[in-house]
C-alpha cells in the first residue's frame, strides 16, 4: 500500500475534448440524428411538391359558398424566407399568416428541440449522466460540449432543409429566380439563420438540463419557448439579409449561448444529477 | 493519508434526514465494507462522495483535497444502483464511451483489459439492453475498472451475479487494491461475500456512522463458541450454566462461549449422564456481528 498518490492535471482543455469526442461519437451513431437531418431534407420537398399541386385549387365553404383560391409557393426561396419589407407587412397586418410564413425554413428551430431535448434527457436516462459526472468536478465542459454538438446537429438540419428545398423547387419546377433579393443576400439569410441557432439550441439545453429524465417536459417547454421566438425570425433573417443582420445573430447566439451555459451549469451544480 | 474523510456530513430530503452528521474514514487501499439496514443512507453517502448529490453540510475530502478536485475526481470509478449505459448500443461502444470520457490513450486495448477481467470478452459485441442482469453487473464493474480508478465506489456490486460472477468480483477487488493501490468503498448486504474480502468496515444506522473498525478489530470483537444439540436442550442448559458463563440458546442450539474446548463440554455432560447428538464449534460472522449490533444485543 502506498500512501503517495498523484494526480494528473485533468485540466479543462483535456476535459472539454474528451466530453466533444463523446457527443460527436454519440450524435453521429444514434438514428436520431439521421432521423432528424432526414425529415428536414424531406420536408422542404413535400411542402414545396404538395403545394404545386395543390396550387390553384378552389375551395368553396358548402355553408357560406364562399370560394378560396389555394395559393402554393411561387419561388423556390419563398420557403426559405421572406424579404424583409414583405415581412414588415405580414406584422404590421396583424401578423398575418399565410403558407409562405407557416411552412418554411424556419420550422427547423421547432424540429431541432425535440433533438437536443431527447440527446440531452438520454444521459440522464440510461444514468450515463453519473459516469459523466463522477470524473466531471467541473460542469461547464459539458454544457459547451452539449451546445456545440447540437448546434451542429442543428446547422445540419437547416442545410438539409435548405438542399430539401432546391431538390424539391427543381421537381416542382419552381421559379429560381431572385426577386427583391441577391445571392449574397440569400447567402447571408442562410448564416444569420445557421447563427440564431445558437439562440435556439441554448434555449433547449437549459430547458432540457433543468428537466433531466423529462424529455416530454423538456420538449413541452422547449416548443412553448421557441413559438414565442418564431414571430421574430423572419424579421432577424429575411432573405434580403445583409451583413447586419449576421453580425446581430451572432451576436445574440453568443450572448444566448453564454448567458444560458452560465444558467445551465448552474443548474448542473446546484441540484442532484441523479 | 485517507482516501476519504468524511466529517459531520448532513443531508435532508425536504423534512426527512437522510444523512444526520455522517462521520466516515476510508484508508487508502483498503477495502472497505460500508453496511446498513435499507434507507440507512449509504447510497445517499456514496452518491454525495461521486458528486451525483449535494449535501446540506458537512466536509468530504478525496485524497486530502476536496471534492471539488477535477484532478482526483477524474480517477474515480463507479457503480451505483445500474451501470450507466445506452440500452440501444453494444457492450463494446458503451465501455468505448466511458474510455472517451476519461481520456484514455489505448481505449481498444484497456476496454478488451476490463472486458477480460470480468470475463465478458465474448459479450462485447451484445447491446447493452440484451445483457441479463448479471452480465449488466460485470460491464458495470468492467465500467468502473476503466482508467485504473484509485477509488472504487460500488453499490451493491454483487447483486444479481452467479457464483462466478462473486468469486471474479472478490478476485478482482483484491486484486486491484494490492496492484494499483486502488481504494475500494463497497456496499452490500450479502454481508458473508464482504466479509471474505473488506479490509475495513463502517456500519451505518439513521444516516449516522455507528461503528467504524478494521478486518482485525471485527474478529477480535467476534468470539468463537461450541455449538451444541442434545436431547433434552433445557436440561442441558441448565447443566451448563452451572459451570459456564455464557450460555445462550440460538437457532436450535446450545451456544457455550468461554468453553476452551469442546472435549470439555463433552465429557462434563456424559459425566452428568447427557447425550449430546451434535457438537460443533463455531465462530460469530459479519452477519451476526451486524444482527447483534442492530439489535443492541451484547456484542463483545
Amino acid at each position: 500500500m502506498t500512501n503517495q498518490i498523484t494526480f494528473e492535471k485533468n485540466s479543462f482543455s483535456k476535459r472539454l475534448k474528451s466530453m466533444l469526442t463523446i457527443d460527436f461519437r454519440r450524435m453521429f451513431t444514434t438514428p436520431l440524428f439521421y432521423l432528424m437531418v432526414g425529415i428536414c431534407l424531406v420536408m422542404p420537398i413535400l411542402i414545396l411538391v404538395m403545394t404545386s399541386m395543390m396550387d390553384g385549387t378552389v375551395n368553396i365553404n358548402p355553408q357560406t359558398g364562399e370560394t378560396t383560391v389555394i395559393e402554393g409557393f411561387k419561388n423556390v426561396w419563398q420557403i426559405i424566407g421572406t424579404a424583409s419589407s414583405a415581412s414588415a407587412d405580414a406584422a404590421s397586418a396583424g401578423m398575418q399568416m399565410d403558407l409562405s410564413s407557416m411552412c418554411n425554413i424556419n420550422l427547423v428551430y421547432f424540429i431541432s428541440s425535440v433533438f437536443v431535448c431527447l440527446f440531452v434527457s438520454d444521459d440522464f436516462r440510461s444514468g450515463y449522466a453519473k459516469n459523466l459526472f463522477t470524473v466531471r468536478a467541473k460542469k461547464n465542459d459539458y454544457v459547451i460540449s452539449k451546445t456545440l454538438s447540437c448546434l451542429v446537429c442543428g446547422i445540419s438540419m437547416l442545410i438539409a432543409f435548405f438542399v430539401g428545398a432546391m431538390i424539391g423547387g427543381a421537381i416542382s419546377s419552381l421559379s429560381f429566380e431572385l426577386v427583391g433579393t441577391s445571392v449574397g443576400g440569400v447567402v447571408m439569410c442562410m448564416l444569420s439563420k445557421l447563427l440564431l441557432m445558437a439562440v435556439f439550441i441554448a434555449i433547449f439545453l437549459t430547458v432540457s438540463v433543468a428537466c433531466k429524465q423529462k424529455s416530454w417536459l423538456s420538449i413541452i417547454c422547449s416548443l412553448g419557448a421557441s413559438m414565442l421566438l418564431f414571430a421574430m425570425v423572419p424579421m432577424i433573417t429575411p432573405i434580403n439579409a445583409t451583413f447586419l443582420n449576421v453580425v446581430l445573430c451572432l451576436a445574440g447566439g453568443a450572448m444566448f449561448a453564454f448567458g444560458l451555459g452560465y444558467v445551465s451549469d448552474l443548474i448542473l451544480r446546484k441540484t442532484n444529477i441523479l | 493519508m485517507n482516501a476519504i474523510e468524511i466529517k459531520n456530513l448532513t443531508k435532508n430530503f425536504g423534512e426527512k434526514q437522510a444523512l444526520g452528521g455522517l462521520n466516515m474514514t476510508v484508508p487508502v487501499g483498503s477495502i472497505y465494507g460500508f453496511i446498513g439496514e435499507n434507507g440507512s443512507g449509504k447510497s445517499t453517502t456514496e452518491k454525495i462522495i461521486c458528486g451525483l448529490m449535494h449535501a446540506n453540510g458537512g466536509e468530504i475530502k478525496l485524497f486530502d483535497r476536496p471534492l471539488s478536485d477535477p484532478d482526483v475526481r477524474a480517477k474515480v470509478g463507479v457503480l451505483i444502483e445500474s451501470p450507466g449505459c445506452f440500452p440501444n448500443i453494444s457492450v463494446w461502444n458503451n465501455l468505448m464511451l466511458q474510455a472517451a470520457n476519461l481520456s484514455i490513450e489505448n481505449p481498444e486495448q484497456e476496454v478488451a483489459k476490463v472486458l477480460k477481467m470480468v470475463r465478458m470478452e465474448g459479450s462485447a459485441s451484445n447491446k447493452y439492453k440484451n445483457c441479463s442482469l448479471g452480465m449488466k453487473q460485470r460491464i458495470g464493474i468492467a465500467m468502473a475498472l476503466l482508467g485504473n480508478p484509485v477509488l472504487l465506489v460500488l453499490d451493491e456490486p454483487i447483486n444479481g451475479l452467479d457464483a462466478d460472477g462473486m468469486r471474479i468480483m472478490r478476485e478482482v477487488l483484491v486484486d486491484i487494491t494490492k496492484t494499483y493501490s486502488c481504494t475500494v468503498l463497497v456496499s452490500s448486504h450479502i454481508l458473508g461475500e464482504l466479509e471474505k474480502i473488506a479490509t475495513h468496515y463502517g456500519i451505518i444506522r439513521g444516516g449516522k456512522m455507528i461503528k467504524e473498525m478494521t478486518a482485525a478489530e471485527l474478529e477480535a470483537n467476534c468470539p468463537t463458541y461450541v455449538a451444541l444439540k442434545a436431547k433434552d436442550m433445557e436440561k442441558t442448559k441448565k447443566l451448563l450454566e452451572r459451570k459456564f458463563d455464557r450460555v445462550v440458546e440460538e437457532n436450535e442450539y446450545i451456544r457455550v462461549y468461554d468453553a476452551e474446548k469442546p472435549e470439555q463440554i463433552v465429557k462434563y455432560l456424559f459425566d452428568n449422564k447427557i447425550t449430546v447428538s451434535e457438537i460443533k464449534t463455531d465462530k460469530i460472522n459479519l452477519e451476526e456481528y451486524y444482527i447483534n449490533l442492530m439489535d443492541n444485543k451484547e456484542v463483545k
